[in-house]
């Protein structure tokens, strides 16, 4: 046996049953862990992409440490097996069964050799229990970068749904504020707004804070200055929706927002904002013959 | 004329004792002959002072006397507390400086609505001795 | 001891009646504010005819007291000061009472009334959420 070549006996032959053994394996272990049975079909075939890879791979002259290339064919097919489970929602548990699944089906095909040459073959066991390692710590990346992705994107997109600038009448704009507010949110709504509030020159903005969970010094700070820069565009601001508790958080923290005017509802801040432009809304049958 | 001269010693333990402080300097304050606005002054004066008290000390004394004399009424505080003590004196007599999230007008505040104000502060020891006097 | 807190239509009206102790202080300003959010105040008058002493702590908390009710959306009015706590306060130096006064409650409430009925919301009664179409 050459010490450089895997013996085809591990990999190769008979790799059907390998991967079919290896598919049972994974299958089992996610039903146990109550995870959702992915299509087997679409597993199988990854599987076999994944299993063509790493036969490739361990054919290659055998390096001490066994380095993973990120742009090897293994890497590659690994990093995508495991990006398309973790957003099809798998923990990071299940995501390094897939590697984890296949080294004791390996270690098994490897038994005979042990009996038989334990000299030659000990030095392959403990090269093949590295690159297991290896792949497992590859794995684990590659499914934490995937969730980071993953989160970023939702973001992104919490970030659009959440600050929209509303046309709530002819010059008067409602920004209603939903969760938390952070620098970045913060800053997006505010470039938002004052874009919103110079294209419709409006007179008032209604900005409604109900649905913000806590008014502490960074939020009151991050809202002074979204207030500050529309006033400056000649916008005047109506604040609804301070909690009692935020009223009380505020003063302490020495905020009156003495620029603004407060009003206690989102309704009251609506009657407010048009009595500001000289509206008002009345019963209809003041308006009606 | 001046009757035998009084001296009242309180404890300053819980915030009630603010109350009874203040109301303590205004009633002598009265007896002794001076107008609502320096009653109003020593009472707010030591109102400030006791709380300092509280909030920074946990505890310590006060004592109002009457200090007349044949050409001038006066009366004198004296509070004091066994405290860690003021770190920077001339800092805590400067407008708008507080460390417990006040006003910071307690002190300065205080220097102003009385006659004559010493304060004198080591960690085991802070005196504050104000003084209201007016001629007969 | 709790100060009470009286309504006259949607606007409340405390008076301070007793030499309050600090505790006694921010339980009355807790208090009013949760009582301003209840009702949705529109205004408040604070009536302090009674303190003759007012510190800066007492000061913060009326102070205070205004703002928050001001952020929830009440007019606020402190009323009665005395005199001679007028002076010591101005004394004791810069504006330690940094909300509206108004003499006395008669024409703390007045001054109320007015601001309010400048105010878009002054129309909107507790519970007609929406006008009554039905006619």
């Amino acid at each position: 046996m050459n010490d450089s070549t895997l013996p085809r006996t591990l990999l190769e032959e008979d790799s059907e049953t390998l991967i079919a053994d290896w598919l049972e394996r994974l299958r089992a272990r996610w039903h146990q862990q109550g995870a959702p049975g992915d299509d087997p079909v679409i597993l199988s075939v990854h599987l076999n992409s994944l299993h063509a890879a790493l036969c490739d791979a361990l054919n290659e002259p055998r390096t001490t440490p066994f380095a993973l290339d990120p742009e090897s064919r293994l890497a590659r097919e690994l990093g995508e097996l495991v990006h398309h489970q973790t957003r099809q929602g798998a923990s990071a548990e299940e995501v390094t069964d897939l590697v984890s699944a296949l080294k004791p089906l390996l270690m098994k095909r490897m038994e005979p050799m042990l009996h038989a040459d334990p000299a030659a073959a000990l030095p392959l066991w403990l090269w093949l229990d590295e690159v297991f390692e290896r792949l497992l710590g590859f794995t684990f990346a590659a499914f934490i970068e995937t969730r980071e992705r993953i989160i970023t994107q939702q973001s992104l997109s919490l970030l659009e749904l959440s600050t929209p600038v509303l046309r709530l009448w002819h010059q008067v704009l409602l920004l209603p504020l939903v969760g938390v507010v952070d620098t970045a949110r913060a800053r997006h709504f505010t470039e938002r707004l004052l874009e919103s509030v110079a294209r419709y020159e409006a007179l008032v903005t209604i900005i409604d804070v109900t649905g913000v969970p806590v008014l502490d010094t960074s939020v009151a700070r991050h809202l002074m200055k979204t207030i500050d820069a529309a006033r400056l565009l000649g916008t005047r601001i109506v604040m609804t929706g301070i909690s009692p508790e935020g009223a009380q958080t505020l003063t302490k923290l020495g905020i009156s927002f003495s620029e603004v005017t407060a009003r206690a509802s989102l309704r009251a801040g609506i009657a407010e904002a048009l009595s500001l432009i000289g509206r008002r809304i009345a019963p209809l049958e003041q308006a009606r013959p | 004329m001046p009757g035998p001269s009084t001296t009242e010693r309180l404890r300053v333990r819980d915030p009630n004792d603010i109350v009874t402080a203040r109301r303590a300097a205004r009633e002598l304050c009265a007896q002794l002959g001076f107008g609502n606005a320096d009653q109003t002054r020593l009472a707010t004066a030591v109102s400030e002072l006791t709380r300092n008290v509280i909030q920074y000390a946990g505890e310590g004394r006060c004592q109002i006397e009457d200090v007349s004399d044949a050409h001038s009424l006066g009366v004198r505080v004296t509070v004091e507390d066994q405290g860690p003590g003021i770190p920077d004196i001339e800092r805590a007599l400067r407008d708008g400086y507080s460390t417990s999230g006040g006003l910071g007008a307690g002190l300065p505040g205080t220097r102003r609505l009385v006659d004559h104000f010493e304060i004198s502060s080591r960690p085991g020891l802070t005196q504050v001795i104000i003084t209201l006097t007016r001629r007969r | 001891m709790r100060i009470p807190i009286l309504r006259l239509g949607r606007i409340l009206l405390v008076s301070i009646q007793v030499d309050l102790t600090d505790t006694d202080a921010m339980q009355f300003q807790s208090d009013l504010v949760a009582r301003v959010a209840e009702i949705e105040a529109l205004g408040v008058a604070i009536d302090i005819t009674a303190l003759d002493v007012v510190d800066s702590y007492m000061a913060r908390v009326i102070n205070d007291t205004a703002s928050m009710s001001r952020l929830l959306g009440a007019e606020v009015v402190i009323c009665g000061v005395q005199p001679f706590v007028a002076l010591t306060l101005v004394e004791m130096g810069r504006e330690l009472l940094g909300a509206d006064c108004a003499f006395n409650l008669d024409q703390g409430l007045e001054m109320l009334r007015e601001r309010i009925a400048q105010r878009g919301d002054a129309e909107l009664g507790e519970d007609d959420d929406a006008w009554p179409i039905n006619n």
